[in-house]
């Protein structure tokens, strides 16, 4: 047999050796307990008989017959009987008579025997000399029913070892998979950037302590590392900037001498690639603060259909200019927990993103709808444009950081809007997704409403 | 204005000194917060900018000294990063602005500007309570109520707090970034430009009777009511 791999088996398999350990137990006590029973009725009726005939000649009838009548009437009568036959099997006298012939020795009787008030029992048959034969009958169950109330006894008795053992399985069950459960939660909030979650370590100690305080430590190094990483990044941001800062200023020193009037443009647009390279350091600063996940703390409950709205007749007048129509769809009020900074941010990028992709005269539409899905209650924004959208295999590169689509350089955009997007939703712990609006593109962010 | 640079970079603090200078400003440029701190006791400056990021003592350590000595000047913070939390933990150790490297000389001057102007402005300007009086226009915020002489002006949301900020700040410049940070309340700027869709669109109600426009574009940095 293969040994059982996973908790649920090796606990199906020690309950079954359990339950077979205690049923075996359970029948060899009763085994036993009869055995004795039995063996203190062969004796009892050994001596009984011993007391008709060690008074009584072998063989006189009369004598007999006359010491079982002073012994039953001695006696409690009640599981006790006497029969004397003849060699021919004929009743001669005693209390009760048998309906079957017995042989010679110690015999069980049962309801079969149809015995009044005998329902089990023990016969001991002896030759009283003379060619008779004394037969002395005892009850092996002194009270009525008495082996179905011992059966039942044994039943609640192990029965209630079995629950025992049970309800400590299922409770021991509960706790591992408490335990395990908080190494599971404290693990989904590490991926969603709450780096600060560890996993609580019971004093009392022991091996579930040891592994949780392990556990923690691995955390505080990897948080630690991660700190560092950030460091670098902000250095990186600062010791770029500067420069980038210093560049910029030159040139705007540069445009402003009278001999440089000619170069006008092309220092405009060297100040232009500058801003591009500061906007592109912006944006990824922005998403590495988004993904850090410190913005939760300041989450606060918003009616995401009005922000929407808000922004919505906003854009419309940008969306006009450049010859676009901003519709305002349905926007129904859902309240969330949000950033209502990080939600503006990226609601008016995807409004930018589709202004840019799409030519002059295209329809941008926004909406707000409440979705009730398996998973539970969520809000969900959809941009649509009838732009000529993104292919199906492109749609994972426009996620990606610096997966600009169209190489053009005149295309402004620095290939940071949908990340940074996709980083708020995931904030949120809700999802960024791209579909084909056919014609143009639908994108929808879904962000999960708390308790709802 | 007698300007104050803090700032380590050499390189980038020359150029700003620079630029600065170029617009008819006082600039002295200090390295570090012990000169920084040394030059505000010798000589009284009308605003200081300071780096956040400083070798010694950083940029909010030098504010909190500065602030505990009882030094008022306007501060404007300087960072290299754009961290919403870092922003509220400069204005919280007693910045009264706080830019974005590399912020344009412009932009950086204007805020200065509105600062400096902000000390010295007592409440005395027209109107009472909430309401905002500038030339021949009236802003009630809190009423959501605007007029231009005696026409009642039929503003959305964003328009009203877009005149009201003008208003409270007449004959201030305000860029682009002061405006979308303080109308909006954005901590980003939207690469679209939605300030400017936004005066276009609060100047045709200021002037649907044929009167003069009392919002001036300042080129490359922003708008300012008329005073």
């Amino acid at each position: 047999m293969p040994a059982p791999r996973s908790l649920r088996s090796l606990t199906l398999a020690f309950l079954l050796v359990f339950f077979l350990a205690v049923a075996l137990t359970g029948f060899a006590t009763y085994r036993a307990t009869q055995r004795a029973i039995v063996e203190l009725v062969d004796e009892r009726i050994d001596a009984l008989s011993d007391a008709v005939l060690s008074q009584t000649r072998p063989g006189d009838v009369a004598a007999i017959i006359g010491r079982i009548n002073v012994i039953t009437d001695e006696r409690d009568t009640g599981n006790v009987g006497f029969m004397l036959t003849d060699a021919g099997g004929h009743w001669l006298g005693g209390n009760v008579r048998l309906a079957r012939p017995l042989a010679l020795g110690y015999s069980t009787l049962g309801r079969r025997d149809r015995i009044t008030g005998l329902s089990a029992g023990r016969a001991l048959v002896r030759d009283a000399g003379g060619g008779l034969t004394l037969t002395t009958i005892a009850e092996t169950e002194p009270i009525d029913r008495e082996n179905k109330a011992r059966r039942r006894l044994y039943m609640l008795g192990f029965g209630s070892i079995v629950l025992i053992v049970l309800a400590g399985t299922a409770l021991f069950g509960a706790l591992v998979s408490r335990r395990i459960g908080e190494v599971r939660e404290t693990a989904r909030a590490i991926i969603d950037g709450d780096m600060q979650r560890r996993i609580t370590v019971d004093p009392a100690g022991g091996a579930f302590a040891e592994q949780a305080a392990t556990f923690n430590h691995m955390l505080d190094r990897i948080a630690e590392l991660m700190r560092q990483i950030s460091n670098v990044s902000n250095d990186i941001a600062h010791d770029m900037r500067t420069p980038l800062a210093r560049l910029r200023g030159r040139l705007a020193l540069i445009a402003a001498r009278p001999d440089a009037a000619g170069l006008a443009d092309e220092i405009g647009e060297a100040m232009d690639q500058c801003d591009a390279l500061l906007a592109m350091f912006a944006a990824t600063l922005r998403i590495a603060e988004v993904e850090g996940g410190d913005r939760r703390a300041g989450f606060a409950s918003l009616d995401l259909g009005a922000l929407v709205g808000e922004i919505g007749e906003m854009m419309t007048a940008v969306a006009a200019e450049s010859g676009h129509e901003l519709v305002l769809g349905r926007c129904a009020p859902v309240r969330i927990e949000g950033d209502r900074q990080l939600l503006s941010q990226a609601l008016i990028n995807l409004i930018e993103n589709a202004l840019r992709h799409t030519p002059p005269g295209a329809t941008i539409t926004l909406a707000v709808t409440r979705a009730e899905t398996g998973a539970g209650a969520a809000a969900e924004i959809m941009v649509r444009d009838n732009g000529p959208g993104i292919a199906p295999g492109d749609r994972a590169l426009a996620l990606r950081r610096f997966g600009r689509l169209e190489p053009s350089r005149h295309n402004a955009g620095h290939g940071l809007g949908l990340p940074l997007v996709d980083a708020v939703a995931r904030l949120h712990r809700g999802t960024l997704s791209l579909e084909d609006a056919a014609p143009g593109l639908r994108v929808t962010i879904r962000l999960p409403i708390a308790g709802g | 204005m007698n300007l104050l640079l803090v700032e380590d970079d050499d390189g980038y603090a020359a150029t700003l000194a620079e630029e600065l200078r170029a617009l008819d400003h006082a600039v002295t440029v200090a390295p570090d917060g012990m000169t920084a701190l040394q030059a505000i006791d010798r000589e009284p400056f009308d605003a200081a900018i300071l780096d956040r990021m400083l070798p010694h003592m950083d940029g909010t350590a030098i504010l909190r000294r500065l602030r505990e000595s009882g030094k008022t000047l306007p501060v404007v913070m300087l960072s290299a990063l754009g961290r919403s939390a870092e922003k509220v933990e400069g204005l919280e150790a007693g910045a009264d602005d706080y830019v974005v490297k590399p912020t344009p000389a412009a932009e950086l001057e204007a805020r200065l500007k509105a600062l400096v102007r902000g000390r010295q402005w007592t409440s005395t300007g027209g109107g009472s309570g909430d309401t905002i009086c500038v030339g021949d226009i009236t802003v009630s915020p809190t009423r959501f109520r605007a007029w231009r002489g005696e026409r009642p002006l039929d503003l959305v949301k964003l328009e009203l707090q877009l005149l009201a900020e003008l208003a409270r700040n007449a004959g201030t410049v305000l860029t682009r970034a002061m405006l979308i940070e303080r109308v909006w309340g954005y901590d980003f700027e939207p690469t679209t430009n939605i300030v400017d869709v936004q005066i276009r669109a609060l100047r045709r109600k200021l002037m649907a009777d044929g009167e003069d426009d009392p919002i001036v574009t300042v080129r490359g940095v922003g708008y300012m009511l008329r005073d």
